[in-house]
């Protein structure tokens, strides 16, 4: 207090002569770069979203639309037999049919023209016919999706100027395909089939269910078993565990798994749980099991910062009215650290959901026709799917693929936004 | 020098309510508390003053074990809470906490509401047996801790929502609610404006005639105010105890008398 000097730094240029005001814009300058260079990374940030966004809805908004054909289609009671109508020879129904539709054309046109209508029509009659015998006999009227070439005809995805020989279609189906056009019989509905229907060969008739369906049941295991695990893991590494040499060790290794290639995990997954415990292939439960792998080590992480980001005030005070540290853990700190562990977990699982290497390993890229009904059956997940389209030489399954691919982002977007409504919802202030 | 306000010295009952022997508290390599000895009377108010880092607020620590969240700390001696050695292995921690309340520094209210901040310690200790008893300890610490009249239309409005010093206030009928034998202290008007301080030292004057109140305090007036014993510790060392007016006024230790004056600290 007493050995209080008067040998402060003096000043000894003015801060207004000409070397000060140097420093003065050089400062200035490196400044002005450097919010250059930040405001520069963002719009560059930016602008890659956006021509991956215009690419995806480019491509894909064509396949949120699919071509359908209005048909009129006489069951005649030779083909049905009407004592068991689910075995009649649907197949020739509908060659009757096109040739009702196309009265002049030749018997040798007739298998080309059939291949017009998607494969998927002939199963549509049968049904109605077998919920409704009594319709044998009469002309009923189909609406049902035209086969792909024709429905990237429709599209504009055919150049009709160009070689006869280098397309799928010759001019005489495209010309059929415009009488068909001229009297009203087509038209593009919205593809709810997308949605609604499961994988299939035929680009026209594959759909996402399986995989959405496969993709949440794989989902709910993955949470199912990494929320209570990491959480438990998390609770007990920041408030129970003693500081010592052991617990060191075991943070830097979940650390070190959060960073670990997912692929790795699917390896791991094939010979544990396909190879030892013999569990099935392609199976949501085994996929979601892999995926708590890769998630559990974020939900631990993130569960730990946002329980240290509890002021320790809350503890004392919890601890100096005689809470034991179980009640102060569970009664106090975890319902505070809730916000965070629940982003956490959200961000986790969406980063599940998007995950394809790991599924790959353990066969969720089959081909599957059927949604799972349980998460024991054989599905794919939204990526593996997307994986398989994109592998697939049709051109339907290009947008389709776009499309599969715009899916997946809208429920990783709805995902976030829950976790951010969660977060907004459970903030508290302290 | 010290014409101040000063408590009733008289002390109604002169029962010994903790004793400590020979207390060393180690953090680490740092030797933190040097063989304190000292003798806290029930139904007294006793302050701990001292220069920053001397080791008053850790030694009030030790006397709800409250150190022994802190991996690193280690103590040994002996602290008789009523003749019992609080460090004894058959003593719990948590149930002694219950017995020894404390009050912190900065306001700590838990996010909740201010029925439920009271409620919380009879609630774990189950002092309760229905609401109706809860609602009583709840009105009771509350009248307590002279909060009653100000909170009493909005018990179920956030506790973190009241001022700083009905705050303070709050945790303190929050540690009352659990019905302590001894009420710890540590630096409680430190965030407070000087209006909360009077509150919360006219509330300590009030508590004292039911248990044994420890203060810590940077204040030397506020010892001077609210305590009738008053000890000071320097580096570590329990330099001098005694009646507060002793202290203040014929300190024995050239210590003391430099920090009451104002050239150490």
């Amino acid at each position: 207090m007493t050995d209080q000097t008067n040998d402060a730094p003096q000043a000894s240029h003015g801060w207004a002569s000409p070397e000060f005001q140097n420093r003065l814009s050089r400062r200035r300058r490196s400044e002005a770069i450097l919010k250059g260079v930040g405001l520069g990374a963002i719009l560059f940030a930016f602008l890659m979203l956006g021509i991956l966004l215009w690419t995806l809805i480019s491509g894909g908004t064509q396949a949120f639309r699919q071509t359908h054909i209005t048909l009129d289609v006489p069951i005649s009671a030779e083909l049905v037999d009407a004592e068991d109508p689910s075995r009649g020879n649907y197949r020739n129904v509908m060659n009757e049919a096109m040739q009702v539709t196309f009265p002049d054309a030749e018997e040798g046109d007739l298998r080309a023209l059939s291949g017009i209508v998607s494969n998927a029509a002939q199963f549509e009659v049968r049904d109605r016919i077998v919920a409704d015998p009594s319709l044998i006999g009469q002309t009923i009227t189909i609406k049902v999706p035209v086969s792909d070439p024709y429905d990237q005809l429709n599209k504009g995805n055919v150049d009709t100027e160009s070689d006869e020989t280098m397309r799928r279609l010759n001019d005489a189906a495209i010309g059929w395909f415009q009488q068909l056009q001229d009297e009203g019989r087509i038209s593009k509905p919205i593809n709810w089939a997308l949605i609604t229907n499961a994988d299939s060969r035929f680009p026209e008739l594959a759909g996402l269910k399986g995989a959405i369906i496969g993709s949440f049941y794989a989902l709910l295991v993955c949470f199912l078993i990494s929320f209570p695990l990491g959480i438990g893991a998390a609770i007990y590494l920041e408030e129970f565990a003693p500081k010592n040499r052991l617990s060191d060790v075991i943070e830097v290794n979940i650390n070190n798994l959060a960073a670990v290639p997912s692929v790795v995990f699917g390896l791991l997954a094939l010979a544990v749980f396909l190879g030892w415990f013999g569990m099935p292939r392609s199976a949501p439960l085994v996929g979601g099991m892999t995926l708590a792998l890769m998630t559990m080590p974020t939900i631990i992480i993130a569960t730990r910062a946002a329980l240290k980001a509890v002021p320790p005030s809350i503890r004392e005070a919890a601890l100096g009215v005689g809470a034991s540290k179980q009640q102060v853990v569970f009664g106090h700190v975890l319902p505070l650290a809730m916000p965070g562990i629940l982003t956490g977990t959200i961000i986790g699982l969406a980063q599940a959901l998007g995950e394809t290497a790991p599924l790959l390993l353990i066969g969720m890229n089959a081909f599957v026709t059927a949604a799972p009904s349980t998460p024991l059956d054989a599905a794919t997940a939204l990526p593996t799917q997307i994986f398989i389209w994109a592998d697939s030489p049709e051109r339907g399954f290009v947008s389709r693929t776009s499309a599969a691919i715009l899916v997946l982002l809208g429920f990783l977007v709805m995902m976030n936004a829950l976790a951010i409504f969660l977060r907004n919802r459970f903030e508290r202030r302290w | 020098m010290y014409d101040i306000n000063r408590a009733e010295s008289a002390v109604t009952q002169q029962d010994i309510k903790i004793s400590a022997r020979n207390v060393q508290v180690y953090y680490g390599d740092t030797h933190a508390i040097k063989d304190v000895n000292v003798e806290i009377l029930d139904k007294t108010v006793t302050a701990f003053i001292g220069p920053s880092g001397c080791g008053k607020s850790t030694f009030l620590r030790c006397i709800n074990r409250m150190n022994d969240s802190i991996d690193i700390a280690r103590i040994e001696g002996q602290i008789r809470l009523d003749g019992q050695d609080i460090y004894d292995r058959k003593v719990d921690p948590v149930q002694l906490r219950a017995r020894v309340g404390m009050v912190f520094q900065k306001p700590n209210p838990f996010p909740k509401s201010i029925y439920d901040n009271v409620a919380y310690g009879p609630k774990i200790h189950g002092l309760a047996r229905n609401k109706a008893e809860l609602d009583e300890i709840v009105e009771k610490s509350l009248r307590g801790s002279a909060l009653w009249n100000e909170v009493k239309d909005r018990l179920l409005e956030p506790g973190t929502g009241l001022s700083g010093g009905q705050q303070q206030r709050l945790c303190i009928a929050r540690a009352v609610a659990t019905a302590p034998e001894v009420l710890l202290m540590d630096e409680p008007c430190s965030a407070l404006d000087p209006i909360a301080t009077g509150q919360v030292e006219e509330l300590i004057e009030q508590l004292r005639s039911q248990f044994s109140v420890v203060i810590v305090t940077h204040s030397m007036q506020q010892a001077a105010r609210v305590s009738q014993k008053t000890a000071f510790f320097h580096l570590g060392n329990l330099v001098e105890y005694g009646e507060t007016d002793d202290i203040f006024t014929k300190p024995q230790d050239s210590r003391t008398e430099s920090y009451i004056s104002g050239r150490i600290g």
